[in-house]
Formats: C-alpha cells, sequence, structure tokens
C-alpha cells in the first residue's frame, strides 16, 4: 500500500488508472445504438420532405403550447384578482377573520377533541394545508432525488474518479470508536422522545412535523454511527417510495372522507374520545403519524442522497471498497 | 432565612455562569483560527451550562422538572464532547495549512 501510494505521489504509476476506464459490454451497446440512431439523424437530414415535415409540426405545436400557456395565465391571475376582490381593503378589520378565530379557541376542543389548539388548526380545520405543506416536502425530496441520485443509468459516467473521492470508503465516520458509542447511548432516547412527540401532538405542543424532524434526526444519526451499509438495511428507496405514498394517500383519502362528510352534513363516524388521552381527536393522531412518516423519510431521504448519491444499497460499492481493503491487506 | 439562602446560592451560580457564557461569546468573536474558538466555546458548553442549570435546579425546588434539567445536563454533555471532537477531526484532516496554527507532535 505504501509503495503504491509513494510511486503515486512521485508521478511513477497510477493505481488507479486501469480501474476507472472500463468498457463493458453494456457501454458497446449503447455505443452501437447511438451510431444506429445518427445515421437515421443524418439520412433525415438530407431528406427534404421529411424536413418540411418536422418543420410543420413543430410550428403547429409551438402554436398550441403558447395558445394554453396564455389561456392558462389569464385564467390563473383571473381567480387570484377575483379572491383578492373578496378581502377587505388594506387597514379595515375583516369580520369574518375574527369569527373565525373566536370559534377556534371556543369550540376547537369541543369540535376537533384536541387540547392543542394549533393541532386542532393545522390537522382539522386546516387539513389541506398540512397535506400541501407535505407534498412540498415530497417534492422537494423527488427533485433531489432527479438531480443527485445515481442509478443504473448513470452509474458508469464520467465522474467515477469524483465519486470515490466522496464515498464513504474516503473517511468512514464509523471507524471513529467514539460515535457509535454516543449513537448507542442517544438513538433510543431519541427515537422515543420523536415517537412521544408525534403520538402527543394533540395533547401538547408537537406533532407531525417536529416529531418527524426529530425521527429523521435519530435516523441520520443512526447512519453516522453504524454506518451505511446498517442504515441499508432497513431503509430502501423502494420502502420510502411506498411509506411516502402511502401516507400522503391515506392523508388524502382520510382528510377527504371527512371534509366530504361534514361538508354534507352526514354523520361522522371516527370517535373523538376524551381530550388530553392519547387516543383522542379523532383522525388527528392518524394523521399526525403520516406527516411524521413523510418528514422523517424526507429528512432522511436529504441526507443520504447529498451524502452518496442513493436511499438505500442500489449502487455497487463493493468495487471499490473490495479494491481498497484488499490493498489495505 | 432559608429562602435568603437560597437566592443568594442561585444568584451566585447564575452570575459565574452567565460570567463563563460573556467569556465564552469574547473567546469566540476574539479568536481567529477554528480550533482556538472551539475550546473557547467549551467553557460556555461544559461549566457555564452546569451552573446555570444547577442555579435554576435549586430555584425550582425538588420536583420533576429537576429531573429534566439533570437529563439536559446529561445529554450536552454527551453530545457537545462529540461534535467537538469530529469538528476538529474535519479540520485536523482537511486543512492543508494546519501547521501553521497547530504545533505538531510527530510520531515516530
Amino acid at each position: 500500500m505504501k509503495e503504491l501510494f509513494t510511486a503515486w505521489l512521485e508521478g511513477g504509476s497510477d493505481p488507479m488508472e486501469s480501474l476507472l476506464d472500463i468498457s463493458t459490454q453494456e457501454d458497446q451497446d449503447r455505443e452501437a445504438r447511438k451510431k444506429v440512431s445518427d445515421e437515421k439523424i443524418r439520412r433525415l437530414r438530407k431528406d427534404p420532405a421529411a424536413l418540411q415535415t418536422v418543420e410543420r409540426m413543430r410550428k403547429r405545436f409551438r402554436k398550441i403550447y403558447l395558445a394554453v400557456a396564455v389561456v392558462c395565465c389569464i385564467m390563473l391571475s383571473g381567480f387570484l384578482l377575483y379572491t383578492i376582490s373578496l378581502m377587505p381593503r388594506y387597514g379595515e378589520e375583516n369580520p369574518r377573520a375574527r369569527e373565525v378565530v373566536e370559534r377556534y379557541v371556543e369550540q376547537g376542543v369541543a369540535e376537533t377533541g384536541a387540547i392543542n389548539i394549533v393541532t386542532g388548526m393545522i390537522l382539522d380545520y386546516r387539513a389541506f394545508d398540512t397535506l400541501g405543506e407535505s407534498h412540498v416536502l415530497f417534492t422537494a425530496l423527488i427533485c433531489v432525488m432527479i438531480l443527485l441520485r445515481i442509478d443504473q443509468k448513470n452509474q458508469r459516467s464520467g465522474y467515477e474518479d469524483y465519486y470515490t473521492i466522496r464515498s464513504d470508503t474516503y473517511y468512514d465516520l464509523s471507524r471513529e470508536p467514539i460515535l457509535p458509542v454516543m449513537g448507542r447511548i442517544l438513538l433510543p432516547c431519541i427515537l422515543v422522545y420523536g415517537i412521544y412527540i408525534l403520538l402527543n401532538g394533540q395533547n401538547s405542543p408537537g406533532g407531525g412535523f417536529s416529531g418527524g424532524a426529530v425521527i429523521g434526526a435519530g435516523m441520520i444519526l443512526f447512519s453516522a454511527a453504524f454506518g451505511m451499509k446498517a442504515a441499508d438495511r432497513f431503509l430502501s428507496v423502494r420502502l420510502c417510495s411506498i411509506l411516502t405514498f402511502v401516507s400522503l394517500a391515506f392523508y388524502s383519502f382520510a382528510k377527504g372522507y371527512v371534509f366530504f362528510m361534514g361538508a354534507n352534513g352526514l354523520e361522522n363516524h371516527i370517535p373523538k374520545g376524551t381530550p388530553g388521552a392519547v387516543l383522542s381527536g379523532g383522525m388527528i393522531l392518524p394523521l399526525d403519524l403520516a406527516v411524521g412518516c413523510v418528514v422523517s423519510v424526507t429528512m432522511f431521504g436529504f441526507y443520504s442522497l447529498f451524502r452518496r448519491g442513493s436511499i438505500g444499497m442500489e449502487v455497487d460499492y463493493g468495487r471499490f471498497s473490495s479494491e481498497e481493503s484488499k490493498q489495505s491487506q | 432565612m432559608g429562602e435568603w439562602i437560597r437566592f443568594w446560592i442561585v444568584a451566585v451560580l447564575l452570575l459565574s455562569g452567565v460570567l463563563c457564557f460573556v467569556l465564552e461569546v469574547i473567546g469566540i468573536f476574539r479568536f481567529g483560527y477554528v480550533l482556538n474558538r472551539m475550546h473557547a466555546s467549551g467553557i460556555g458548553d461544559t461549566m457555564g451550562l452546569l451552573l446555570v442549570v444547577l442555579a435554576l435546579m435549586i430555584a425550582s425546588g425538588w420536583n420533576f422538572v429537576t429531573l429534566k434539567l439533570l437529563l439536559l445536563i446529561l445529554f450536552m454533555w454527551l453530545t457537545s464532547p462529540t461534535s467537538t471532537h469530529f469538528l476538529s477531526l474535519v479540520e485536523m484532516n482537511t486543512n492543508p495549512w494546519l501547521d501553521r496554527h497547530v504545533r505538531r507532535r510527530i510520531e515516530a
């Protein structure tokens, strides 16, 4: 190992040279396919009739696109202006808003079953607002995935040397003796505390977002303390997407059901329970759990994607790590 | 009389804790190098926290809040040295001009 390193330092030989430019059967296939498609494009360019057709279609598409965009913009701005025209003028008191506040403060506990009025508001009266916030987190996770995820398609790109530097084997935190010990002491407390915040959202300050953030932080600490491989055993990208989807779908359907029943004056069959108990507040507790799932998965997903470009075990890390361990042995 | 003794104990502990925090803040803003700053911030994280929380524990009396404050000290004393350790580790591993600031004993 040391000789190799000194040789590399002197500029003699590069130990990674043969490793970095591997041309597999897959790459050759891709090259061949690209050649065929290039040939097709070249032939099309020589054909004036085909070129004209393409040009005409492009013009038509642009016209339709422009028309649809203008109509959408006009409709959207019309909606917004109409909504603004319904609002009270600047500086005037809004009588309807005061009614709403009084209603929330006076009858919030009786109507939602939650002692914490804030939770009663965000998860019962204005639950669709919270649903939108959860979707914002979900969308952010998707965007980060699109930008940073390393999967089968771009695994063998030209950035492999950079990727080696950034990979877990560059400096493995879990080799430090201090962090696993601290993790063993702190992790149970953090996770239990997060679950407590999640389950107690309707009775005390807390709820889905804060509890989910605490649990997500615990998961990040877990993966930092015990290595990414240990974290891969319980969270894969598949489990992440299933968890997020099930949470958001459950939230939408449950709250849609409650709103539909309430708006039509039908009886709501979900029991409210006694205010103050853990199992109280009707739909608030399950909705809190759903939001907590989404938030924790998003937090851990951000960490994992920014650290190594994937959630769970998707990429073959074995190649580099096994090479390094062979060399060190 | 007992109330007065308690008040003075609390006042002395609280003031000395605040003094520690003041020293910490001055150190963080006056020192130029990261390891020096971490050294200064350690004063508040350990001694300042202990003194202030001890004062609060005495002020609140013997009840459930005391246990929570004790847990606060425990958690801070467990987590803050760990994070400090890793911060200094990152500084040592990534700063190429470390020898301008630090005198290292090179082990044979």
